[in-house]
């Protein structure tokens, strides 16, 4: 049986949940639920607790009154004396910068003021800020994610302009944002490309800018969450890592499967999208892996290889 | 007799709608749930239990002292939150990210981040379509070592516990805990070694057996350094090392903009004429920052010093030879 919540951490929900009883209103368990983070079962079962509390001398008339009928509760007396939100402790404070943080909005930034502002005197924001950092996201997204994100929330279309990093090219295009997806820190748009007709993932980062359009789209009935496609419908590049050769990880490689050969070299079999793709990650070892197959990624690492070689010195 | 729970309540509600200041020994006798059958020291150490648990959910219970006791009341100004007006990208920024991050298991804050939405009157109504998925396996112990570790960060106690390092090697270590960061699925300890007298980063996915130090819980352990912020110490892959080499990186015109991105406010970054972007960086590992140069590319040159060119070129040749 899972273990239920502490007394004091079941305290804290029990006061959240007091200022969202408004008297003579009926509330679905379910709006409940979502405001204290927990599930209406459990909101059912706090809302019964509250019930027994009360002031002096805890008259019918001095305790919290509602009754729960279905998935809703009709509130007929509200809790005397807290009927506002109390302000951010400084571990609520803490998990709403670390959340900012991964929105990419940077420390002193003018929404983190703002929200702080509702923190507790006793909350240092700025210790904070220089103590916990969940950084996720690079600098400099923070408008690009708000814009995206009000617009998958109004189902509007935007217009970005979009670095395709297997390419190198930078192209304008009409999408129509379903959601944003966070893997291991980075953001990833999935939307529709208007130009291609297709689903299509976006890196957050590599999106230079994005405008409304004015237009509306028409959200799909359900949105997949994948950023990749599974390694199952990927063509699979065979790569050999020189004995001692530092191996990639699962983060940079993702899908790639590993095996030790004889001779102290290892072989990754790693599924790929794009052979671009493939060809720069072989090509950034800088020697240590060899594509052994197929052709294509072959000549396309020797050919980023060469050109990569005619730029190098390239310099100021 | 009503639980804890019901009681905290009953006490935060006296105390939020008495008019004046109220004594324990009143708490006591008001029928707020305090067991009639407890003597006094055992009732005192409750109250203050009780107390502090009602400061840790955000109210703040003020002390009037007079020779003979003491009373307490809630200070609503500083209880109570004033209401937050935010623009619409604003508000569906911050409901896309609680979204995402609220459901996600592998960060480490979910339950104060509900609450403190709650607080915030962003919960509960629909938003954009978000999700997230943080940590870089599936330990369920690292977002919950990174909470308590977070904790000890703020209370300044100081940590125990095992470590792995990347070679294999177990040893366990004594940590005055300075901040937390977290990057690409893994978050990160910086702290003084108590045994080393150093400040160092450990992966808080290598840490086990993690202990805090359970003395005197309301002192801190140590004096974090005044000057110390959290963000100097998250370094991009290449700048770890024991030498620090300076280095120069260009962005040509066309990438220009990815620079403040890719930079993570790390080193410092010039336009030039051109339009392409400089930046100066410390670099520990000379053949990384050659790595991350082509991993992030193109158009990403190396121009200083001339040592990272060559590795840079060297390793250029290497493969175009082998894929010949």
């Amino acid at each position: 049986m899972a273990k239920g919540p502490d007394t004091a951490t079941r305290a804290r929900r029990l006061l959240a949940l007091l200022p969202h009883l408004r008297q003579n209103e009926t509330i679905p368990l379910a709006r409940l639920a979502a405001a204290v983070g927990c599930t209406p079962a459990e909101v059912a079962s706090d809302l019964t607790t509250l019930t027994m509390c009360g002031v002096p001398p805890f008259t019918p008339f001095d305790m919290i009154d509602l009754f729960i009928e279905g998935d809703s509760v009709t509130v007929n007396l509200e809790a005397p004396g807290i009927e506002r939100p109390l302000r951010l402790t400084i571990a609520e404070a803490r998990a709403l910068g670390a959340a900012l943080d991964a929105a990419g909005y940077a420390p002193r930034s003018a929404l983190r003021q703002k929200l702080f502002a509702v923190a507790a005197d006793s909350v240092s924001t700025d210790e904070l800020e220089r103590t916990v950092r969940a950084g996720a996201a690079p600098g400099g997204i923070a408008d690009l994610y708000a814009t995206l994100a009000a617009a998958a929330d109004e189902h509007e279309k935007v217009r970005i302009t979009y670095f395709t990093g297997s390419t190198g090219r930078t192209s304008q295009r009409v999408v129509h944002p379903w959601a944003l997806v966070n893997r291991l820190g980075t953001w990833y748009l999935i939307a529709l490309c208007e130009g291609v007709g297709e689903e299509r993932v976006f890196r957050l980062d590599r999106i230079r800018d994005a405008r409304d359009t004015g237009e509306a789209f028409t959200p799909p009935s359900a949105v997949e969450y994948a950023v990749t496609p599974g390694p199952e419908r990927l063509p699979v590049a065979e790569i050999r890592f020189a004995p001692g050769a530092v191996l990639p990880d699962t983060r940079s490689w993702p899908g790639v499967v590993f095996e030790a050969s004889g001779d102290g070299s290892t072989i990754a079999r790693m599924p790929y999208q794009t052979v671009s793709w493939i060809a720069r990650r072989v090509v950034a070892r800088l020697g240590e892996a060899e594509a052994l197959g197929p052709a294509e990624v072959r000549y396309a690492v020797r050919t980023l290889a060469e050109t990569l070689l005619r730029h190098s010195t390239d310099g100021v | 007799m009503p639980d804890a729970a019901e009681r905290l309540v009953n006490l935060a509600l006296y105390l939020a709608s008495s008019r004046v200041p109220v004594t324990a020994n009143e708490c006591r006798s008001a029928g707020l749930g305090y067991p009639d059958e407890q003597d006094d020291a055992t009732f005192l150490r409750m109250f203050e239990r009780d107390k502090d648990a009602l400061r840790a959910a955000g109210l703040v219970i003020t002390v009037d002292r007079d020779d003979e006791s003491e009373s307490y009341r809630l200070d609503p100004a500083a209880t109570f939150a004033r209401p937050v007006e935010l623009t619409p990208d604003e508000l569906a920024a911050v409901r896309a990210v609680t979204a995402a991050l609220s459901a996600d298991p592998g960060f480490p804050f979910t339950d104060d981040l509900a609450l403190a939405l709650g607080k915030l009157g962003t919960a509960g109504v629909a938003g954009p379509l978000a999700t997230a998925d943080l940590p870089n396996d599936a330990d369920d112990a690292q977002p919950h070592h990174a909470r308590t570790i977070a904790e000890a960060v703020q209370s300044r106690k100081t940590l125990t516990f095992g470590y792995t390092n990347s070679a294999g090697e177990q040893k366990r270590h004594t940590v005055d805990p300075y901040g937390i960061f977290f990057r690409e699925g893994d978050w990160y300890l910086i702290g003084c070694d108590r045994d080393l007298d150093a400040v160092r980063t450990y992966a808080i996915g290598r840490v086990a057996d993690l202990g805090v130090n359970a003395e005197r819980p309301r002192t801190p352990d140590f004096e974090r350094p005044a000057d110390f912020d959290v963000t100097r110490h998250e370094r991009l892959p290449f700048e770890y090392g024991l030498e620090q080499v300076a280095a120069q990186v260009r962005f040509e015109p066309d990438v220009a903009w990815r620079a403040e991105r890719l930079a993570r406010g790390r080193g410092t970054l010039r336009e030039l004429a051109d339009g392409s972007a400089l930046w100066d960086v410390e670099a520990g590992d000379l053949g990384r920052l050659a790595t991350w140069i082509v991993d992030e590319g193109p158009a990403i040159h190396a121009v200083g010093p001339p040592e990272l060119v060559y590795i840079l070129e060297t390793g250029l040749r290497a493969v175009a030879d082998t894929h010949g």
